[in-house]
């Protein structure tokens, strides 16, 4: 009694049910979605990623960040996720087509990152995340984030103070022997610029149109108080 | 049984048949030893160093100063330095050694090739080695379970292609006439395993999938790796040694059949449900729900053919250390996948998506169901390939008490606090971190210390295991061991067939 | 050109169809769906017998009390 031709017959259809199913009805549904040009603002969506955060986008991969913080915003009314600002909207498939990995996350050991460019921008920003890179601990008590010290290092000043240095933005017993300076690492540099770059702020036609059945009312009273407060935190 | 090879053969024929019959056995048993043990040591270095990387990363996560200052071991390197030691190092490896001593048993052949296997296990190991290097030296592609930079995925390529060549070879000249379910098992996660390496190496590593459509490669490949590659070695080894350890034909031979195929039609389905509430096709993931609520099927199918099986025979249990590790990873299969298919559900999903819970999930299938099916194969295979016996009785219960304890404790409290973690979270009122109140965060640091020290428990298991199986290997060959199949009374008088 | 594709579709989940159910039907006029238990046996043989366990602790064989490792 021989079974392997029918066995071998099911094993190779069952595999390739999901595979058709999942893979490549996808792949032909909406794998060449188009970015959208929008006329008023004279450019199209979702922008293409600058140099710098580019290269930093590949820092946050070799350190393995999307171990800890998802980049991915779920729909309001399905988790916190609106609620603790993490996003103005959902995360929809057209923001990831430009990213040549897609990182979206399991694990929230921290918070989303999909927007954080938003929450911290600018100047401030920048300071705020070098400040927090160096040591989690100085802008977020408790916080268990690791160090990234290593994405800094302490020099000798040699002539001009080099206008990386950072050591003003740390606190007292972080500072450098005289004569000493702490500078930012390229490649601190270029996972900062990431870090701001993140943020999906343009509405989508087929967003705009969307309706959403649940529109929490509870949920939104008075939390803007305790969100701006546990924002300020992080 | 058809002609006994060359050993066997040269055996006067007035010998009794049962010591021919054990020759023969013993001679297939023989053949696999030089892979099967390169195998099952390369598995248990790596299982060591699967086990360190896990302790650094687990104390890190409510220590974090702990070594933090090493850039290469910082928590998202050293952390997935862990996944892919145990996953490609520790559970591939032993996979192998299971699988090629269940088909040379089960195809009554002996391992012929085993050249080929040999350059296989070197190539795979070199592979892994280069890829956990790598990504701790910080070349991590930063795709859950493909973590491996490129320059060490082909490679790991070459070797499975090996290994799959042989697995062919030794199929088709098997001398049974009988395709065993175990077989069926082995064969089809051979078969389904390169076609999810590949298309995911080359649809989200290679050339890229735009978009989101990433993400629906990656988790239609990291969950089937668990699900048509783990989930079939577990459940073929359980197959063949629960009935075998009791001396008792599995209860329904037919259920087995139907779990095997409901297991293969709705296993590969159920993987996006790591995408819940995620910006892909909604109709994708609710049919990953509903294949993940499908496979209750297989999985109660499995559990009532495997406890019928086992019942009357408890007692067993005190005297077999291979049934207590087997028994106890198929409880856990049969409760890992049940919370797995609840856990699919939005609701639930909504919860504990994106916590410790599903850290606790994947522990308890990979290390409570197939970790502990591996060892209790391998308690099984090392004294029958080396005609040794396991040199310590007490050893083997430290290691099963240690590490049964340590995995029911690491998933009990990765859940419970995982819960906790969601609930919190959900609850935009509760802040993500705060020292003056109750936050996220902190309601996650007790668990996860506990986590720790079942961590600890588990190493010690690890260790005692580890002690057996060189003391094993070194030990000299016992005089009074001349019975071909060892663990049975020499004398055939005792022993009564109920054929 | 989107009915090219699901003539094709249709055309291929006829061929699936169809190959299953020929397959199905080879392996019923060959029996290899009558006696099914038989199966559960093959893994046991006379140097292996039904109704005799296959493992123990060192040196625990109840049946052998005094066999030392």
């Amino acid at each position: 009694m021989n079974r392997a031709p029918l066995i071998f017959l099911g094993v190779f259809f069952a595999l390739a049910f999901s595979w058709t199913g999942i893979v490549l009805t996808n792949q032909i549904a909406y794998g060449s979605l188009e970015p959208v040009f929008d006329e008023s603002e004279g450019k199209a969506f979702p922008e293409s990623i600058p140099g710098v955060a580019a290269q930093g986008k590949l820092v946050y991969q070799d350190l393995g960040c999307m171990y800890c913080h998802t980049q991915q915003v779920r729909r309001p009314g399905f988790g916190g996720d609106i609620d603790r600002n993490w996003g103005e909207r959902q995360s929809v498939a057209r923001d990831y087509i430009r990213e040549r990995r897609v990182l979206l996350g399991t694990m929230r050991t921290g918070p989303d990152l999909r927007n954080v460019g938003a929450r911290f921008a600018g100047e401030g920003g920048r300071e705020w995340h070098i400040r927090h890179l160096y040591d989690p601990e100085i802008t977020s008590p408790g916080s268990i984030m690791p160090k990234y010290k290593f994405l800094f290092e302490t020099r000798k000043i040699v002539g001009e103070p080099s206008p990386r240095a950072v050591q003003r933005l740390l606190p007292a017993d972080a500072q450098p022997p005289e004569g000493y300076e702490i500078v930012l690492t390229d490649r601190g540099h270029a996972l900062i610029e990431y870090l701001l770059s993140l943020k999906d702020v343009y509405t989508y036609p087929e967003e705009a149109s969307r309706v959403y059945v649940e529109p929490q009312p509870e949920a939104k009273n008075g939390d803007n108080a305790a969100n701006t407060n546990s924002e300020a935190q992080q | 049984m058809a002609s006994a090879p060359s050993l066997a053969a040269s055996i006067s024929p007035s010998t009794p048949p049962n010591t021919v019959a054990r020759a023969e056995l013993s001679e297939i048993d023989a053949s696999t030893k030089v892979p099967a043990i390169f195998f099952l040591g390369s598995s248990l270095l790596w299982l060591l160093a699967g086990t360190l990387f896990a302790l650094i990363s687990s104390f890190k996560l409510h220590n974090p100063a702990f070594l933090g200052d090493a850039e290469w071991l910082t928590f998202g390197r050293v952390r997935t330095a862990h996944l892919n030691a145990v996953v490609y190092g520790w559970s591939v490896n032993a996979s192998f050694a299971v699988a090629l001593w269940l088909m040379a048993r089960l195809a009554r052949s002996i391992v012929r090739h085993s050249n080929m296997l040999m350059l296989a296990g070197v190539l795979w190991n070199v592979g892994v080695t280069i890829g956990i290097t790598g990504i701790l030296a910080g070349d991590s592609t930063s795709i859950e379970w493909l973590e491996m930079p490129t320059y060490a995925t082909p490679i790991l390529f070459v070797a499975y292609a090996l290994v799959g060549g042989w697995a062919v070879i030794t199929f088709r000249f098997g001398r049974s006439q009988h395709i065993y379910v175990s077989q069926w098992y082995i064969f089809a996660a051979l078969f389904w395993f390169p076609w999810l390496y590949s298309i995911a190496q080359i649809m989200i590593i290679f050339a890229p999938a735009r978009g989101t459509v990433q993400a629906l490669v990656n988790w239609w490949f990291a969950h089937n790796v668990l699900g048509l590659w783990f989930t079939p070695i577990g459940l073929a080894a359980v197959y063949y040694f629960l009935p075998k350890v009791l001396g008792k034909p599995i209860h329904s031979y037919y259920l087995s059949v139907l779990g095997f195929w409901s297991l293969a039609i709705f296993y590969n389905w159920a993987g996006v449900h790591h995408l819940v509430g995620g910006p892909v096709p909604a109709w994708v993931i609710t049919a990953g729900i509903a294949a993940s609520f499908m496979m209750v099927i297989p999985v109660v199918v499995t559990a009532i053919n495997h406890h019928l099986t086992l019942v009357g025979s408890f007692s067993a249990l005190k005297y077999s250390p291979t049934l207590r590790f087997i028994v106890f990873g198929a409880v856990n299969y049969t409760l890992a996948s049940l919370l797995g298919s609840l856990m699919a559900d939005r609701n639930i999903s909504e919860v504990v998506h994106f916590t410790h819970a599903i850290v606790g999930h994947s522990h308890h299938g990979l290390y409570a169901f197939f970790t502990m099916v591996m060892f209790g194969s391998i308690y099984y295979i090392m004294p029958r390939i080396l005609h040794r016996e396991w040199p310590s009785a007490t050893l083997i219960s430290v290691h099963f008490w240690t590490t049964a304890v340590g995995a029911v404790i690491m998933v009990v409290v990765l859940s419970v606090v995982g819960t906790k973690q969601g609930l919190a979270m959900n609850n935009a009122a509760i802040p993500f971190l705060s020292m003056e109140e109750s936050d996220v965060v902190r309601a996650t640091l007790d668990g996860l210390r506990v986590r720790s020290y079942s961590g600890i428990l588990i190493t010690i298991g690890h260790l005692a295991f580890a002690i057996n199986f060189v003391w094993m290997l070194l030990r000299p060959r016992a005089d009074h061991n001349t019975a071909p199949t060892l663990f049975r009374n020499p004398e055939p008088d005792l022993e009564v067939s109920s054929r | 050109m989107e009915w090219f594709f699901y003539g094709l579709a249709f055309l291929v989940a006829v061929a699936i169809t169809a190959s299953a159910v020929y397959a199905l039907n080879w392996a019923s006029k060959k029996g290899q769906l009558r006696d099914f238990e038989k199966g559960a046996a093959s893994i046991f043989d006379e140097k292996e017998p039904i109704g005799e366990p296959t493992d123990f602790f060192p040196g625990k064989d109840p049946k052998n009390p005094k066999r030392k490792r």
